[in-house]
C-alpha cells in the first residue's frame, strides 16, 4: 500500500534477494552512464571541462547541459546527441536483474506486468494546475496523491475542488507542514479542523477512539500524515525522473489568522469537500525559480 | 520470543507498530526510542533480536545510527521504517549499509509481521 520502486516490489515478493539487488544496481550504476561521463566517452570534453562546469553550477542554478552550452563547451545539437545515447544505452533494473542471473528474461515480464498492477492504484489522474504555475505535472502528482492517501490511510468520502491560486492561506486552527527541496522547491502544508485531525488520528494509531489521547498524540499523527504522504511523493517523483528530498513535518502555530504566501512563492489551494462539512485543505508553496 | 526494540521520533507512528507487533505472539516490543543515538545506547542496552529503525529523525537519523550499529554489532537484525521506501536511493542505501529490510510506509499488519518473521 504505497509507491514503490521495482527493486524493492521485487524483494518483498521474495522474486529476488537483497544481494541480488544490490548486484542489479551496481551494473546498473557502471553502465548508465551520467552526463559529465557520457560527454567524455563521446570525447565532447575533458576532465577539467567537467570540473570547470561543476565549479560554474555552484553560484548558478543550470543543469549540466545547460551550463556547458552557456559556457560555449557543447552545443545544443551535441546535448540532445548526448541525452539520445543516454536514453538508448539505459539499463533499467529489471534488464540488469536479468544480467546478473537473478531472474529470467521470461518471468521479468511477468513481474513487470505484476508491479504495474500493484501500483496501478498510484496512477496519476488529470489535475488542472492554472497557467504559468512551473512544474504542473509535479503538483498535479503531489495533489493526486494527497487524495489516494486520504481515502487510502484515512478511508473517508470527499469530493476535490479545483485548484486556485492564492495570495493568503485562510486561518485554520491547525496546519501541518513539509519542506520539499531538489528537483522543485516547495512547502507542502495540509489544514484540518479538529474533527478531521481526529478521524486522521484514528486512522494512523489504529483505534476506534481517540477522545482521551493528548493533542501531542493528535497533532504528531496529522505530521505522521502528511510524512507518509510526502514520502510517497517523493518515491513517486523519483519514478518520473525528478528528485525530492522532505524535510522532517512540523506544526504551523501561526495558523490561526491565515498565512500569507512567501515572496517569490506562488501559493496554490486544493481544497477538498468532505462529506461532513469538515475542513481538509491542501496549499502549495511554490519557489519560483 | 523475539524481542524488538523501536526506535521512531513519531509517537504515534512507534504505537501503531507496537500494536501491530505486539498482537503477536512471537514479537515483544522491550523498549522505545526516539532518535538515533538512543536507538545505539538501548541496543547495548537490551540486546534485542530485533531492531525497527526510523530513517528519518531529529538529532541522529537512521542511517547514522544504522552504521554505527553495524560496526558495533554486525549480526544485529535491523529493519528501517520509512515513508521514503518507494525512493530507490534510500532503500539502496540503507540495503548497502547492512539493513536486513525496509518496512514502507502506511503500514499493512501482514507485511510488516511477515517481514519480521523472515529475519
Amino acid at each position: 500500500m504505497a509507491v514503490k520502486f521495482f527493486g524493492q516490489f521485487m524483494v518483498e515478493k521474495g522474486a529476488i534477494t537483497r544481494m541480488a539487488l544490490l548486484q542489479a544496481i551496481d551494473l546498473q550504476e557502471k553502465t548508465n552512464l551520467k552526463f559529465g561521463e557520457m560527454v567524455i566517452e563521446m570525447g565532447l570534453m575533458g576532465k577539467e571541462d567537467i570540473a570547470r562546469i561543476h565549479l560554474a553550477q555552484r553560484s548558478e542554478d543550470l543543469h549540466f547541459g545547460d551550463m556547458a552550452v552557456k559556457m560555449g563547451l557543447i552545443t545544443e545539437e551535441q546535448v540532445q546527441q548526448v541525452l539520445t545515447r543516454q536514453r538508448n544505452s539505459h539499463l533499467y533494473i529489471g534488464e540488469a536483474l536479468v544480467k546478473v542471473g537473478a531472474i529470467s528474461g521470461q518471468s521479468l515480464e511477468k513481474y513487470l506486468a505484476d508491479f504495474k498492477r500493484d501500483q496501478a492504484g498510484y496512477v496519476s489522474e488529470k489535475i488542472e494546475i492554472p497557467a504559468d504555475v512551473p512544474h504542473q505535472p509535479i503538483w498535479e502528482m503531489v495533489a493526486d496523491l494527497t487524495y489516494k492517501m486520504l481515502t487510502r490511510v484515512v478511508g473517508i468520502s470527499f469530493r476535490p475542488g479545483p485548484c486556485t491560486v492564492i495570495d493568503k492561506m485562510p486561518g485554520r486552527p491547525i496546519i501541518a507542514e513539509m519542506g520539499f527541496s531538489g528537483s522543485v522547491s516547495a512547502r507542502y502544508l495540509l489544514s484540518v479542523s479538529e474533527s478531521t485531525r481526529n478521524l486522521v488520528a484514528k486512522a494512523i494509531l489504529a483505534e476506534d477512539s481517540v477522545e482521551n489521547e493528548s493533542v501531542e498524540i493528535l497533532d504528531d499523527s496529522v505530521k505522521e500524515f502528511v510524512n507518509i504522504v510526502c514520502g510517497n511523493i517523493a518515491a513517486k517523483a523519483a519514478q518520473l525522473g525528478h528528485s525530492i528530498d522532505i524535510t522532517p513535518p512540523e506544526m504551523r502555530d501561526d495558523s490561526a489568522h491565515g498565512i500569507a504566501v512567501p515572496e517569490k512563492h506562488t501559493g496554490l489551494m486544493f481544497p477538498v469537500y468532505l462529506s461532513d462539512g469538515e475542513i481538509f485543505e491542501l496549499t502549495i508553496f511554490v519557489a519560483d525559480r | 520470543m523475539k524481542n524488538v526494540l523501536i526506535v521512531d521520533d513519531s509517537i504515534a507512528v512507534s504505537r501503531q507498530l507496537e500494536k501491530i507487533i505486539n498482537d503477536d505472539k512471537e514479537f515483544k516490543v522491550i523498549a522505545q526510542g526516539r532518535n538515533g543515538a538512543e536507538a545505539i545506547k538501548l541496543c547495548q542496552q537490551h540486546k534485542p533480536d530485533i531492531v525497527c529503525l526510523d530513517m528519518n529523525m531529529p538529532v541522529m537519523d537512521g542511517l547514522t545510527a544504522l552504521r554505527s550499529l553495524m560496526q558495533l554489532m554486525p549480526d544485529l537484525p535491523v529493519v528501517m521504517v520509512t515513508s521514503l521506501g518507494g525512493v530507490g536511493d534510500k532503500y539502496t542505501e540503507a540495503i548497502r549499509l547492512g539493513a536486513r529490510d525496509v518496512i514502507s510506509k502506511p503500514f499493512e499488519k501482514e507485511s510488516v509481521l511477515e517481514m519480521l518473521r523472515r529475519l
